[in-house]
């Protein structure tokens, strides 16, 4: 369980978050949207302990090595091989490195990377790097996933590919998961709940959504469920008022552009 | 009119042979001054002579020596500075005033210091050598560390890595990668400083041979001195630019 309270942030005197509030259950998918620079991954970032908020708490029942990160960048290291970045996440949690390598080998064949363990981030695709970074997270068997728009620079394809192996395996795991996005399709087709960070300075959640569509998900089949229609229409209304933009209803994908 | 990359070499090859004809056919006619610029059958001559003989092996290994020794002082200490200064803020206070000044001065200038301090033999060749690598690769490591990646380090720190984990994982490989990028500068200024110092006072070495042809006016061999030096730096550029393509096959 991870709980934010009341979370306030500040640079240099500016305020950016202002009581922010939100809470990841148990093996729950939920998702964080909001304007552009409301401060989405400044309150990731306090998540995660990269920042230190001003005032508010963040509670979670998991220990650091259970918590994953999966940032837009791979930050994958540029001089380890594959299998040398996945098993180093290991290796600094106290696993043998003999065992960190198998897992490495096993978790990279498990998402179809098999025969690319000794290359070289530079040597591998967009999509291919994000399977590593995402190897690199799942192979230490996490409780938490945060994720902050993590598919963004993948193209439509490897994206799709990508994010279907990512919730077939937060499911089967049951892993919970919070991802930053300003992709609100995205958003409401992989989550139980989304909620909505207002327009900064002084950001904070103005509303939570919960995605009855059940699970096991297919990413681009949710899309097709009857509620989904609905619920995009409110968290897009929502958004624009938000922004102050206009309130009528663009095509699905000019209206995540514009998020 | 599209020239053929692959033939570069026979094209410069080709070149240099004609200015080598050129110039020894000047010489011939007489129209060159055989004190100033001897021609290339004379050079030749006194390289031969050198090897011949045997007596350029003492020079060729005094030189090497303290090249080699101040460019691998230079290295170590540089780095371990530029390490300590990037991220001690107190030793960075301390250094970075004695390295920038250091910096801004023709580091050579300091030959003759050294010799008092060291005497003629092979320490004060050493000692101006490790002078200029090591400068030079203090910097190269200490605004390297300041200006490493933010995002692998969020990476390293966010796996539950700790400071030895950083140093280890992300300070350390892109230390060596910025050190490798500057390999090939620091050993020429590593035979720079040999050279320089046994011109200024020597009994062995290259620059001491240098000094030797210039005080009999022997411009031959002042030339066939010249000319070993560049092949050698060549050859360690060669060598470098190999270790820095094995080092760094990731990139």
């Amino acid at each position: 369980m991870l709980r934010v309270r009341d979370v306030s942030l500040s640079y240099g005197g500016e305020p950016v978050l202002e009581g922010a509030s939100l809470a990841v259950g148990d093996g729950q998918f939920v998702s964080l949207v909001g304007p552009s620079g409301s401060g989405k991954s400044s309150l990731l970032r306090v998540i995660i302990g990269l920042q230190t908020p001003i005032a508010g708490i963040v509670e979670c029942s998991y220990r650091r090595s259970e918590i994953g990160i999966l940032f837009q960048d791979d930050a994958l290291l540029p001089w380890k091989t594959a299998r040398e970045n996945v098993a180093l996440g290991l290796t600094l949690n106290g696993m043998d490195r003999r065992d960190a390598v198998a897992q490495a080998d096993h978790w990279l064949g498990r998402l179809g990377l098999a025969g690319f363990e000794d290359r070289y981030p530079r040597r591998l695709s967009g999509g291919q790097r994000k399977r590593v970074a995402l190897a690199q997270v799942l192979a230490r068997k996490p409780k938490l996933i945060l994720m902050d728009e993590p598919f963004a620079s993948l193209d439509a394809i490897v994206r799709a590919r990508v994010v279907a192996d990512v919730v077939a395996l937060v499911e089967q795991q049951k892993i919970s998961v919070l991802l930053v996005t300003h992709d609100l399709e995205e958003a409401l087709s992989l989550s139980d709940a989304v909620y909505l960070l207002s327009q900064g300075p002084r950001a904070r959640i103005t509303q939570e959504y919960n995605v009855p569509i059940p699970r096991p998900r297919d990413p681009v089949r949710s899309r097709l469920h009857p509620s989904f229609a609905t619920l995009y229409e409110k968290l897009w209304s929502d958004l624009s008022r938000e922004v102050g933009g206009e309130h009528a209803q663009p095509a699905r994908d000019d209206a995540a552009e514009a998020a | 009119m599209t020239l053929d990359p692959r033939h570069a070499w026979i094209r410069q090859l080709a070149t240099l042979a004609l200015v080598l004809a050129l110039w020894e056919a000047a010489g011939y006619a007489g129209w060159l001054n055989p004190l100033f610029a001897p021609p290339p059958s004379r050079i030749g001559s006194a390289l031969h002579d050198l090897f011949s003989d045997g007596r350029i092996w003492p020079h060729l290994e005094a030189t090497f020596t303290a090249a080699l020794g101040g460019l691998i002082l230079g290295i170590i200490v540089g780095i371990a500075l530029g390490v300590l200064a990037a991220l001690i803020p107190f030793i960075a206070e301390l250094l970075e005033p004695v390295m920038t000044l250091l910096n801004a001065i023709p580091r050579v200038v300091l030959a003759p210091l050294f010799v008092i301090w060291l005497g003629v033999g092979i320490s004060s060749k050493i000692a101006l050598s490790f002078i200029l690598v090591s400068v030079l690769i203090f910097f190269t490591v200490f605004t390297g560390i300041r200006q490493v990646d933010r995002r692998l380090v969020e990476r390293i720190t966010t796996l539950g890595g700790g400071r030895w984990a950083l140093i280890r994982h992300v300070y350390l490989p892109s230390v060596a990668a910025w050190v490798l990028g500057n390999l090939k500068v620091a050993v020429g200024f590593a035979f720079t400083g040999a050279c320089v110092g046994e011109f200024v006072a020597a009994t062995r070495g290259l620059g001491y041979l240098l000094s030797f042809a210039q005080s009999t006016y022997n411009a031959a061999l002042m030339f066939a001195i010249i000319l070993i030096i560049m092949v050698v730096v060549l050859v360690i550029f060669s060598l470098s630019g190999r270790l820095e393509k094995y080092l760094m096959r990731w990139t």
